[in-house]
């Protein structure tokens, strides 16, 4: 295959290159019925591969001789042919039609017509996603976009993926994140390790989408049988289409920065106040404290060295992208080649942040009558820097608000002048922290790479025009590689380092492969015209492997050269294998009635190496129904262009969990003594099989008034049956980290989804839309095993309980500070307010949970002429975050460490009410884990705001330009919430809990991760 | 076209698919062992042995949390240094509680892993029935295991001799494969008492001591080692003729005064009878034990904590471990009496050097004290002199009588066995209150900042850790078995 690409690309640019002999310029406006101008209608020349689209004005020009039939194409109407006459000037009317009024949507193993669709689809368009370029990960992108669908970026780091949850917590399990498939190939996301986690989403180039749908209910999720239970998310990349090659070029550049906070932190003259004051009420830590010791003439240089500690650490990231798109198709051959860069420094100063190259080459050529292949590949190399991120002052994040403003950034001497070392270099304060974090960045250093390909090749064979096949083979392969420094001479190798052997270096290399074989044998017939009849049989093979390699060495002669082979010695070296097999068999079957009647259903049965021998195979199945009352004859007449009832039901599976639970493992990668040690890994569960899940889907669809306001309702019923938990086990197994993966009980989620789009206005030159979408959501633990509690998170402040909210908080309720001496008080298991603490205080918070119940994104769009406004707005409600940062920066053992300007305000004298407790009941107040710190995550956030200006066809005309668009975006600008920092939290500290670890339930708390960030950016978008 | 023959190849693909079973079904794990079929030869047997020797290294060694520091953290040896990052500081302050992270989830968790280990050496140690390293792999894995529920009896139970109750109170479950405790990863067992616990303990550790070897190599237990642990488990018991008899099993003799130093920078060791060992090439990423008291780098030492001055200065000048003990660490322009025992190996300053659990010494003074309860006045200062004289530069036998007795061998205790994760226990066992010199700061002069909780009374509940909040929350039987006070 590899050769033929070669010649189709020289083909390609031939056919690019050639051909502009004797002909007329044809231009004209491309309007609708009601002489509304079309913009993006397909206009090609019959029997060439020339062709262009409209503009936004309608306005087409093409280059044509005398005779030739020129076709305009567009979703939704009919296509309109004409043959070029003497007349240079051809104003087109396009003709809605009855037939082809609907889009095609990509479904599981397939396209369909919308109508035909009987479960519930969201579909995100290319024109969608372009509003949202700059963030470089796609799963970030859906956030807002589609009703039912769940995003939090897992932090703010460049890079990052997001937490993606579709129809609330389908699983408990730290992984809910859904089957994400390109171009019909499911990718391998691992996130249920410590160790092992690979997602490849972050390698995939925005631009190069076209589509993407949501599979959110059984019906369609169910085709995907074991992996489907977290729903399904189908990325449909770019093709090239009918016509001329096309070449898209759009380059952006913008800043970013950490998203103020809502609350101060203290200044130096602040923060030597408060320690004057803690001293003065005989607190012991504050007693030698700069504030409390110092002479009023020292008080005064230390105020003069104010620092703000964001400034010296952070720092305005810069946001690059740039992507080149060609593509084009004739007959039997498309094809789509794309290359993008993408950089994101991040806000980290003195490291690097994200960078990223991709290619992609889509092609599809129709070999023969009875054969098409397609080919995609693409390619990422992306890299990243990876700081701290850890609930101490290694981590920049929490450095800035824990160190002292009076500690400036280099070391002083007596007479207040920076320090030098021996090479002129100013001297990293070590601060009272004794951890000069500045310097520490520089020296403590630890990146990441990843070279991603992702490729697939398909045959799709007509057999007869009632049979077909499609043999699919699909690969994703990854090469993984980190390294971690600890330079010579640097904070760590100082501290723990090995003086005959300065610096260490660490590298990891796998390789994550899988390889998906599949194929889809269909029949396709219709009896009596009106009986339409499909049935698929599919046949799955899915294999991942990987394999890792690590090397760990000491004793670098010098910073400068970054490679194991000029070490002094290796100390440690390892290599691993892991492998998972899935085997899968399904059938699809599909009728309709004329388009009016609709029903589907499929069985699939599969088998995994996750589960044992007695559990291996798993077998899903739903049923759906449709009903297009829009029509009937009785509609003829109604104001709606759309009206559909539909029903669904049917089972899932998740088996995403490690690999070999149910076997007991004993491992053997760890020394003792330089000597190899052998240790039970985990308590084996022989009994462990399937999670499933049953989801009911009620939906209607309805479009008024020529579809100028259309929407969605969907009501939703899922039950998660056997849940997957890594369940909390008594110590007293010896477990190595003290969990048990078992099937433990059953949870639900219901709601209601409502999605509407409206355009508001559409006249010629101006149009107004609006659109917006609600996840209204509710869960429930229905059965845990025995009836008893789990409690889980990170630091064990949620909880399972029967008949309550999953995930609900687990926390001693605070109940304020008695006014009469400043203790704080607490609520103990008996309901009596009490100044003393304990853990045994710990309830459940009924209806508090991180799960939001109200959910959803907003839009307006406004267009005039060439210019175009968008914002596209996010909101949640009802979901709680543990303030465990603001914990920190009100603890009273924290007064060595900078504080919230919030802890001045403290109790002080009898009466005081609405104070934090007195400095005096450090022991009680400083307790995190209580309702003190417990605040609602409710925000409104204007996500992307975008300004843009499209050129004219008359403009473009002069400067040979086929578009041109220029755009200004704002992400992250504005957000209105009441809680005391950003409320957008997915990961609370990684290093504490993050995808994998036992317990981690994600937006649970906040603890000084990479924080969200808000940028600007300017871009051009050249299309020629 | 001829369609026949494209279903014939769909046909042959799809045939190719359904004989996927056996890929489903012989997948093995890669880099993984059974421990059901692992264990099968001495050599294999012994692997295990050492992945129990790691589980206990772990939470001794812990360079946050390890059991070699924070016994003497929690009491009077040191203080808290200012200039350090405030590690362990709920510890110090006396404010622990059941959720409070660090030491009380991390002895719980790893102690039970080792046990668990042990357990599984145990139970398949017929697989070598007849082999001659059968018995010494039996002994190592019996006392190790009483080792492990030791730890946990003293940390979260009352000891014996500590009240007139302590008997009948709570200690901890006792993990037993012989009867049939391991093996139900859903077990929810309550707790035992700490009599019942002393009495596993105490026979593990006699079964262990016919079986296991006189001698194995660095970092294993032995025959020394076993006899050494009972002195001192008979000890916390109240057993007193029994501590003297295993502690006259021990042929291991004291490190000189000369030896002392290098045995704390693992040039020798002399003197050590059980050590959890670390080799610092292979095991170069492994943990610091040094960082609990302090990290030194370009000649500033951030120390954690410091020598309480009033103990410190109670040393005698001529007595050799006053320089193995302190050095004088700077940071931010204080001086501190910085502790020298864990800085690394020669010339280093990473905190990577071997536990010592137990040395000769201690055995000495276990033999001393239990003289002493016995009423054995004149053996037991003959027994605490032989500890002395290897210790005075210029060593006059003491003469000491009765309560001057006593305070004399509690008193070589403390400065003996500092900072190496027993004085906790020492003053818990003996029913007395730690006490803290309240007018005494952090720096080398005694000024500086004061300890905040200066005093814990005898009888306080928190000479008890409390049960994790972890394991609270998982075994609703322990649940209602919560220390009081927590």
């Amino acid at each position: 295959m590899k050769v033929h690409y070669y010649k189709f690309l020289m083909l390609f640019f031939f056919t690019c290159s050639m051909s502009f002999a004797q002909e007329n310029s044809i231009s004209g406006t491309v309007s609708d019925d009601k002489g509304l101008p079309l913009p993006g209608v397909n206009v090609l020349i019959e029997n060439t591969n020339r062709g262009t689209q409209t503009d936004f004005d309608g306005v087409y020009t093409i280059s044509a001789s005398r005779g030739a039939v020129i076709s305009f194409s567009y979703v939704g109407f009919e296509t309109k042919k004409i043959v070029v006459g003497d007349n240079t000037a051809v104003n087109v009317k396009l003709i809605a039609s009855s037939s082809e009024l609907e889009e095609v949507v990509v479904t599981a193993y397939g396209v369909s017509k919308r109508s035909n669709i009987t479960s519930a689809i969201s579909t995100v368009g290319s024109q969608d996603l372009q509003d949202f370029v700059p963030s470089t990960s796609i799963d970030n992108i859906l956030q807002g976009q589609a009703a039912g669908v769940q995003v939090t970026a897992s932090n703010g780091r460049p890079g990052n993926t997001a937490f993606v949850q579709i129809r609330g917590v389908g699983s408990l399990n730290a992984s809910t994140t859904p089957l994400y498939v390109i171009d019909g190939v499911p990718i391998p996301i691992t996130d249920n390790t410590a160790n092992n986690n690979f997602n490849p989403l972050a390698g995939l180039n925005p631009n190069d989408i076209e589509s993407m749908s949501v599979l959110k209910d059984a019906a369609s999720a169910s085709k995907y049988g074991s992996r489907g239970a977290n729903g399904v998310i189908l990325i449909t990349t770019k093709k090239g289409k009918r016509g001329d090659a096309k070449i898209r070029f759009i380059s952006s550049y913008g800043f970013g920065e950490r998203i103020p906070d809502s609350f101060d932190l203290m200044n130096a003259s602040q923060k030597l106040e408060i320690e004057r004051q803690y001293a003065g009420l005989g607190i012991g830590a504050a007693t030698k404290l700069p504030g409390a010791v110092s002479t009023p003439e020292e008080l005064q240089t230390l105020i003069g060295l104010d620092t703000n500690w964001e400034e010296e650490l952070l720092r305005t990231s810069v946001i690059q992208s740039n992507s080149l798109s060609i593509s084009g198709a004739d007959e039997r051959l498309s094809y789509f080649l794309s290359l993008g860069y993408d950089k994101n420094t991040g806000v980290i100063d003195r490291i690097d942040g994200f960078e990223r190259i991709t290619a992609r080459l889509n092609t599809s050529y129709q070999a023969k009558d009875w054969l098409g292949i397609d080919a995609n590949v693409s390619y990422a190399r992306s890299a990243t820097d990876l700081p701290r991120d850890r609930n101490n002052v290694q981590n920049p994040f929490r450095a800035l608000y824990s160190y002292n403003p009076y500690e400036p950034l280099f070391s002083r001497d007596a007479q207040g002048n920076v320090l030098l070392d021996t090479k002129g270099n100013p001297v990293f304060n070590p601060t009272s922290t004794s951890f000069p974090i500045a310097r520490a960045l520089l020296t403590e250093q630890e990146s990441s790479r990843n070279l991603l390909v992702i490729g697939n090749v398909a045959a799709n064979i007509t057999l007869s025009d009632k049979f077909s096949n499609r043999f699919a083979i699909g690969l994703v392969s990854n090469r993984f590689n980190r390294t971690s420094r600890s330079l010579q001479g640097g904070v760590l190798d100082g501290f723990v380092g090995d003086k005959n052997f300065p610096g260490t270096q660490t590298e990891n290399y796998a390789l994550d492969f899988e390889y998906n074989v599949s194929n889809l044998f269909s029949y396709n017939d219709t009896f009596n015209d009106v009986h339409n009849l499909s049935a698929s049989f599919l046949l799955e093979y899915n294999e991942n492997i990987r394999t890792d390699l690590f090397a760990d060495a000491r004793g670098f002669p010098s910073a400068e050269i970054p490679y194991l082979d000029v070490s002094a010695e290796a100390t440690n070296a390892g290599s691993d294998e892991d492998r998972r097999i899935l085997f899968s068999q399904a059938l699809f079957l599909d009728y309709d009635y004329d388009g009016k009647y609709i029903a589907s259903a499929s069985i699939r049965r599969d088998g995994s190496t996750k589960f044992g021998p007695e559990n291996k195979y798993g077998t899903f199945a739903s049923g759906s129904l449709a009903w297009n009352i829009a029509k009937e004859s009785f509609m003829d007449d109604s104001f709606f262009s759309d009206l559909k009832l539909r029903a669904s039901y049917g089972t899932s599976g998740n088996q995403n969990i490690p690999d070999f639970q149910f076997v007991e493992l004993l491992g053997f990668n760890s020394t003792y003594n330089g000597r190899t040690t052998g240790s039970s890994l985990n308590a084996p569960n022989p009994l462990i099989q399937w999670e499933s899940q049953a989801i009911l889907d009620i939906g209607v669809e309805f479009a008024f008034f020529n579809n100028r306001l259309s929407g969605v309702v969907d009501y939703f019923k899922k039950n998660s049956k056997d849940l997957l938990l890594n369940r909390p086990i008594s110590y007293t197994a010896g477990d190595e980290d003290n969990a048990i993966f078992q099937n433990i009980g059953e949870v639900e989620n219901r709601g209601v989804e409502i999605s509407l789009n409206a355009d508001v206005i559409r006249t010629e030159d101006f149009r107004l839309s609006l659109g917006g979408n609600i996840t209204l959501l509710d869960t429930e633990v229905k059965k845990l095993i025995n009836g008893q509690d789990i409690v889980r998170g990170t630091f064990g402040n949620i909880i399972l309980r029967e008949g309550q909210e999953i995930n609900s908080f687990y926390l001693v309720e605070y109940a304020g500070v008695n006014p009469d001496n400043g203790a704080p008080q607490y609520v103990d298991l008996d309901g009596n307010i009490t100044e003393t603490y304990s853990d045994s205080f710990q309830k459940i918070q009924e209806g508090k949970s991180p799960i939001a119940d109200v959910e959803g994104g907003f839009y307006t769009s406004v267009k005039y002429k060439g210019f175009g406004l968008r914002g596209d707005f996010v909101y949640r409600s009802g979901n709680y975050i543990l303030n465990r940062q603001r914990a920190a920066g009100e603890a009273i053992g924290n007064i060595d460490s900078n504080l919230y300007t919030s802890a001045f305000n403290y109790w002080k004298q009898p009466g005081d009410t609405g104070v934090l407790p007195s400095p005096r009941f450090q022991d009680t107040a400083d307790q995190a884990a209580t309702t003190r710190f417990l605040e609602k995550g409710d925000f409104i956030r204007l996500r992307t705001l975008t300004f843009d200006y499209n050129m004219p066809r008359k403009f473009l005309d002069a400067i040979k330009l086929e578009s041109l668009r220029l755009f200004v975006t704002g992400q992250n600008i504005w957000t209105l919430t009441d809680y005391q920092g950003d409320p957008e939290i997915g990961i609370g500290s990684a290093e504490s809990g993050e995808q994998g670890d036992p317990g981690f339930v994600p937006g649970e708390f906040s603890l000084f991760s990479y924080p969200q960030t808000r940028s600007y950016t300017f871009g051009i978008e050249v299309g020629f | 076209m001829n369609n026949k023959i494209y279903i014939v190849i769909i046909l042959f693909f799809s045939l190719g698919f359904l004989a996927c079973d056996d890929e489903l079904n012989d997948l093995q794990p890669f880099t993984e062992g059974s421990p059901q079929t692992f264990f099968n030869t001495p050599e294999t047997f012994q692997i295990g042995v050492d992945g129990v020797y790691r589980q206990l290294w772990l939470y001794y060694s812990n360079p946050d949390s390890g059991l070699q520091g924070i016994p003497d953290i929690i009491s009077d040896n040191v203080i808290q240094a200012q200039t350090g990052r405030n590690s362990n500081d709920d510890y110090h302050d006396l404010r622990y509680v059941a959720s409070t992270l660090g030491a009380i989830p991390l002895y719980y968790s790893e102690a039970y892993e080792a046990i668990n280990g042990a357990n599984l050496i145990i139970g398949q140690i017929d697989n070598i029935d007849g082999e001659s390293q059968q018995d010494n792999i039996l002994g190592q894995a019996l006392a190790a295991r009483a080792w492990a529920h030791f730890d946990l009896a003293r940390i979260y139970g009352p000891i014996p001799t500590q009240s007139s109750d302590a008997n009948s109170a709570l200690g901890v479950t006792y993990i037993k494969v012989e009867d049939g405790d391991s093996g139900d990863p859903y077990a929810q067992p309550a707790r035992e008492t700490i009599a019942s616990n002393y009495l596993e303990i105490i026979d593990d550790l006699e079964r262990a001591a016919l079986l296991i070897d006189k001698d194995n190599i660095e970092g294993r237990l032995n025959k020394n080692g076993v006899y050494a642990l009972l002195s001192r488990v008979y000890l916390y018991n109240g057993e007193y003729q029994k501590s003297i008899d295993a502690a006259n099993k021990v042929t291991a003799g004291l490190a000189t005064a000369s030896e002392l130093p290098d045995v704390y920078t693992d040039v020798t060791n002399a003197g050590v009878i059980i050590e959890l060992s670390i080799n610092t090439s292979s095991e170069a990423r492994g943990n610091s034990v040094g960082v609990l008291y302090s990290q030194s780098s370009r000649g500033i030492t951030t120390s954690e904590y410091v020598l309480d001055f009033d103990f410190f200065n109670s040393i005698d000048a001529n007595d050799a471990r006053k320089d193995v003990l302190q050095f004088v660490g700077t940071n931010k322009g204080n001086d501190y009496n910085a502790i020298k025992k864990f800085l690394g190996e020669p010339g280093q300053v990473n905190g990577k050097v071997d536990v010592k659990v137990l040395r000769a010494a201690e055995v000495l003074l276990n033999k001393a004290e239990a003289q002493f309860e016995l009423g054995q006045e004149g053996a037991a200062l003959t027994t605490l002199n032989l500890l002395r004289q290897e210790r005075y530069s210029s060593f006059v036998a003491g003469t000491e009588t009765g309560t001057a007795l006593e305070d004399a061998i509690q008193f070589e205790r403390r400065v003996e066995l500092a900072c190496e994760g027993h004085r906790f226990f020492d003053i818990k066992r003996r029913g007395e209150s730690i006490e803290r010199n309240p007018t005494r700061g952090d720096l080398i002069d005694g000024t500086g900042t004061t300890p905040v909780a200066p005093i814990l009374a005898a009888g306080d509940f928190r000479f008890q850790f409390p049960i994790p909040t972890a394991e609270i929350n998982a075994n609703p039987t322990v649940a209602g078995q919560q220390n009081p006070g927590y």
